[in-house]
C-alpha cells in the first residue's frame, strides 16, 4: 500500500511555482489577484478570490462528500481558514494548490465523521484489478460496445454513481486528475502525498471503476 | 514476428501483460519513454487481451470525464462572503457591522 499522510497540504517540497500572481480559472475571467494584496490581508483580493475559485472547489468537495449542502458549508469553513492562516502559505505551491488542500482536508474530515455513504473498502479495489496468472491475463477482457459507451441512456449517471463507490483516498485522486485535469504534481501537493502515490491511486481507481463499468458495457450477444 | 514476440515475453525479455497493465496510465498519457513504448506497442499488437483491456481503460478515463456535472448554486460565493463577514474574518466589515 502507498503512504496515505495526508495532513500536509502543499507540502515543502512542492515544486516552486512563485508568481506573484495568482492564475484565474475559467469560471473567474476577472484577472489575475494580487498575491502581495492577499498575503497582505487584502479583503478585496480575498474576495476575488472566492469569487473566482468558489464553483470549482465547491464540486471537487461535492464529489467527496457527495452532498451539496455540507460541501457548502465546508467551502465557508475553507476560506475561513484560508484568510485566517494567509501568512502561513509559504509559496513553495501555487496559492490555489494550498487553498485546495484545506478544502480537501475539511471535506475528508467530514466524509470520515459521517460516513454517510457505503463505499467500497480498499481491499475490495484491490479485487477488482485484472487478474494475471504468470504475468499474464488468466481471463479475456470482454469488448465494449462502443455504441453502449456513447449513447447508454444512463452512462453518467452510472459512472457518478461508480465514482461515488470508491474508497475517498482513490475517489479524491480519480475526480482531480480525470475530472479537473490537474497535474500529477499539483495533485500529488493537495494531497500531501508523492506523485507516485498519485499514480498508483489513479490507476487503481481507474480500474476499479472499469469493473463497475464492464456489465453495462459489453456488447450484448446477439440472437 | 509474433512468434517472437511472444517467445521473449515467455523468457522475460519482454513486458507481460502484469507489466504493461502497471505502466497503463504512462502508456495512455504518452509519457512511457521510447524504448519502453516500442516494448509495450509490440505486446499490444500480439495480445488481445491488453488490447482489449485498454480500449476499456480508455473508454472509462472517457466516461469518467463526461460524467453528470455537479451544478453550483448561483450565490454560492455570495453566501461564503456573508458567511465570512458575519465570522468577523474581515476586520473592516466588524468594524462596519459594529457603527
Ligand atoms: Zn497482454
Amino acid at each position: 500500500m502507498e503512504p496515505t499522510q495526508n495532513t500536509n497540504p502543499a507540502s515543502p517540497d512542492a515544486p516552486s511555482d512563485r508568481g506573484d500572481l495568482v492564475t484565474t480559472t475559467a469560471e473567474g475571467a476577472k484577472g489575475p489577484i494580487s498575491l502581495e494584496a492577499l498575503m497582505a490581508g487584502d479583503e478585496k483580493a480575498f474576495e476575488q478570490l472566492v469569487i473566482q475559485e468558489s464553483p470549482r472547489l465547491f464540486r471537487v468537495i461535492v464529489r467527496i462528500v457527495g452532498d451539496d449542502d455540507e460541501a457548502a458549508s465546508i467551502l465557508q469553513e475553507t476560506f475561513l481558514q484560508a484568510f485566517q492562516r494567509i501568512n502561513t502559505f509559504r509559496r513553495e505551491s501555487k496559492l490555489t494548490t494550498w487553498l485546495y488542500a484545506i478544502g480537501i482536508n475539511l471535506a475528508r474530515a467530514s466524509l470520515r465523521k459521517s460516513r454517510r455513504l457505503s463505499s467500497l473498502e480498499d481491499q475490495e479495489v484491490e479485487r477488482m484489478q485484472p487478474d494475471f496468472n504468470r504475468g499474464m491475463f488468466v481471463e479475456t477482457p470482454a469488448v465494449w460496445d462502443p455504441a453502449r459507451v456513447t449513447e447508454l441512456a444512463d452512462r453518467r449517471q452510472l459512472v457518478r454513481r461508480g465514482i461515488e463507490q470508491l474508497p475517498e483516498d482513490y475517489k479524491t485522486v480519480l475526480v482531480l486528475r480525470d475530472i479537473e485535469e490537474y497535474s500529477t504534481e499539483e495533485v500529488a501537493n493537495m494531497l500531501g502525498i508523492s506523485s507516485g502515490a498519485v499514480r498508483v491511486r489513479l490507476h487503481r481507481a481507474r480500474g476499479a471503476l472499469r469493473k463497475l463499468l464492464d456489465p453495462h458495457m459489453r456488447r450484448l450477444p446477439k440472437d | 514476428m509474433k512468434f517472437i514476440t511472444a517467445l521473449k515475453t515467455a523468457l522475460g525479455m519482454a513486458p507481460g501483460c502484469e507489466q504493461v497493465n502497471e505502466f497503463l496510465a504512462e502508456y495512455v498519457e504518452g509519457t512511457l519513454d521510447e524504448k519502453m513504448r516500442a516494448q509495450f506497442q509490440e505486446h499490444m499488437d500480439m495480445c488481445k487481451c491488453c488490447d482489449h483491456y485498454l480500449d476499456q481503460y480508455r473508454h472509462t478515463i472517457q466516461l469518467t470525464k463526461e460524467t453528470d456535472e455537479i451544478s453550483v448554486p448561483s450565490e454560492l460565493a455570495e453566501h461564503t462572503l456573508a458567511f465570512l463577514r458575519k465570522s468577523n474574518a474581515f476586520a473592516s466589515d466588524q468594524d462596519a457591522a459594529s457603527s
